[in-house]
């Protein structure tokens, strides 16, 4: 098996010929090629350079054309800080409240989804994403990224207002939410038209860390079901929603959204999330920090009793809970990936 | 005069309603009661009972800044003229930061209200914070505790450089507690800090166990 049929058979449930291993490298593909992280992000030939070069390294079964949260805020008018080394962080919101303290949604929706061919990042996120298909085929799954729609609209307002807003006024939160939704889908259809497999749908404001599970229901779930049944429809495999944090009270929503692969993190135990999601995907979770702190040892003790909570279930990707950091020991990802390549 | 006057006030604040407990704070000050008992048996009684119900796990974050953002209008009404990142309390002094390098400020401000609603001075140095700064603040305003918000790994090694530098400026006294999603992997060793707080109201039930001068 090659590692998209590898994948595939985990998503389905079939017999994979071994447990596919995804260890999430972002930025730390280009911390390992001695580029910036500030240059990595901002450049589709040098994501697609790095990530094809840590494949070779690592051998694991994706490669993403990920830069950070905030590609789709850039790009409806958000200001960014750019510094060195470091992942870029937003300066000032898109959306802003007047003094009276009224918030102006009008400059933002009049602005419509932007054009992923021209807007900010966004033809860069594409150009890493050709370059890769071209040169990875169908061999290897190749990986874009959106942030959810909630995600989104707490980018472009700032989460503190985003929550506020749920509370004050729900409506203009569920219009924002809306409008978040359709700039999503748009540039993760480019994202699939463009050469990946699919745009895994990254989301860490719906994690319950942040909201209620109650208020994923309302306000983020059914975004999420569009977002996903548009990426199916442009021919998306399967779709992979991507929530860190203590998830445990919304996975039971995730098959209503159409998530296929579901990613938890550390603080979800194995046995718990395969019991709540029975015959769904789960990717997950070895600790992030572990990467950083231990041990190519702690990394094989921590990744072997995975699979052996998984031995038998067959729809389980072996990966970190979350972003594996970019400052994270190489021997470390290695010792990931050997567990499951041993197991051949 | 019993305790059965605050209780409006104390449901306002729980019920996140600004404007209510802004009224009930004007209604109670014109009434005759000191500043000191609308805190310590109105705002602290408010913000004890969020704590009761705020487990590890039942921590609902919107509850949270809804109270916590009725508490801050509150503290503003009683401490008028006072800059937002100074609030003024009864207790003991917290300096908190989130680190250069970290613009995530949204755990840092909810430390900020929990601890601002059990009456204690919080300053707030903000996001983005140097070292240099967060000294210099800790030399002036001697709290009892820094409280370092973290939601990305990066900050770690400057987590793990505060308590050298604070005893190199005589300043070891000053506990050191670290929170956020990116600290709370790692260990009170790792960081060398005195404690991890799994959320705001562990950071606070720690701050009111060391016991400062008025905890």
């Amino acid at each position: 098996m090659n590692s998209l049929e590898r994948v595939v058979a985990a998503v389905r449930f079939e017999e994979p010929d071994r447990v596919p291993v995804i260890p999430q490298v972002f930025g730390h593909a280009g911390v390992m090629a001695g580029v910036p992280i500030d240059e990595y992000v901002r450049d589709g030939g040098l994501i697609a350079a790095c990530q094809m070069k840590i494949l070779e390294t690592y051998g694991h079964d994706a490669v993403f054309s990920v830069m950070d949260a905030n590609v789709e805020t850039e790009a409806l008018g958000s200001d960014l800080d750019y510094r060195k080394g470091q992942y870029p962080v937003v300066r000032n919101y898109a959306v802003t409240k007047d003094r009276a303290g009224h918030i102006d949604f009008g400059a933002i929706f009049g602005k419509g989804a932007p054009d992923p061919e021209r807007a900010g990042r966004m033809p860069e996120m594409l150009k890493a994403l050709r370059i890769m298909r071209r040169e990875l085929r169908d061999e290897v799954l190749v990986v874009g990224c959106v942030t959810g729609p909630l995600t989104l609209a707490s980018q472009l307002l700032g989460p503190e207002e985003t929550l506020y807003l749920a509370i004050d006024d729900p409506a203009g939160l569920e219009r924002l939410i809306d409008f978040a939704a359709d700039v999503v889908i748009r540039f993760g259809v480019a994202q699939i038209q463009a050469g990946a497999h699919l745009p895994v749908v990254f989301d860490p404001f719906a994690s319950p860390a942040v909201i209620p599970a109650s208020f994923f229901r309302e306000f983020a779930l059914p975004r999420l079901r569009k977002t996903c049944e548009a990426f199916r429809q442009a021919g998306a495999p399967a779709n992979w929603l991507h929530i860190a944090g203590p998830v445990q009270d919304i996975l039971s929503f995730y098959p209503q959204a159409g998530i296929d692969i579901a990613n938890f993190d550390y603080c979800v135990s194995a046995q718990e999330a395969k019991t709540r999601l029975e015959h769904t995907c789960l990717d997950g979770n070895v600790k992030s920090l572990s990467f950083v702190e231990g041990e190519p040892g702690d990394i094989k003790a921590e990744a072997s009793a995975l699979l052996r909570s998984f031995a038998g279930h067959r729809g389980f990707i072996l990966s970190s809970g979350c972003e594996i950091p970019p400052e994270s020991k190489q021997e470390n990802i290695s010792a990931l990936v050997e567990i499951s390549r041993n197991r051949e | 005069m019993g305790k059965q006057e605050l209780q409006p006030l104390i449901e306002a604040l729980l019920e996140g309603d600004t404007s209510e407990a802004s009224a009930q704070v004007r209604a109670l000050l014109g009434s005759g009661i000191s500043v000191e008992r609308i805190v310590s048996d109105g705002v602290e009684a408010a913000m004890s009972s969020l704590d009761a119900k705020c487990t590890l796990e039942q921590f609902n974050l919107l509850e949270i800044m809804l109270v916590g953002r009725a508490v801050m209008k509150v503290m503003n009404e009683l401490f008028p003229g006072v800059a937002d990142h100074s609030v003024p309390g009864l207790k003991d002094t917290v300096v908190i930061a989130a680190l250069e390098g970290d613009i995530h400020d949204l755990g840092k401000n909810i430390l900020k209200m929990v601890l601002t609603g059990n009456g204690y001075r919080v300053v707030d140095c903000g996001r983005d914070c140097s070292l240099q700064r967060l000294m210099d603040t800790v030399e002036r305003e001697m709290p009892v505790a820094v409280g370092i918000s973290g939601l990305i790994s990066p900050v770690i090694p400057l987590v793990r450089r505060i308590r050298p530098l604070l005893k190199e400026r005589g300043l070891d006294h000053v506990k050191v507690i670290a929170g956020g999603a990116a600290l709370k992997q790692s260990s009170r060793e790792n960081l060398d800090v005195d404690f991890v707080a799994e959320s705001a109201f562990d950071g606070a039930h720690y701050i009111a166990d060391i016991g400062g001068r008025n905890s």
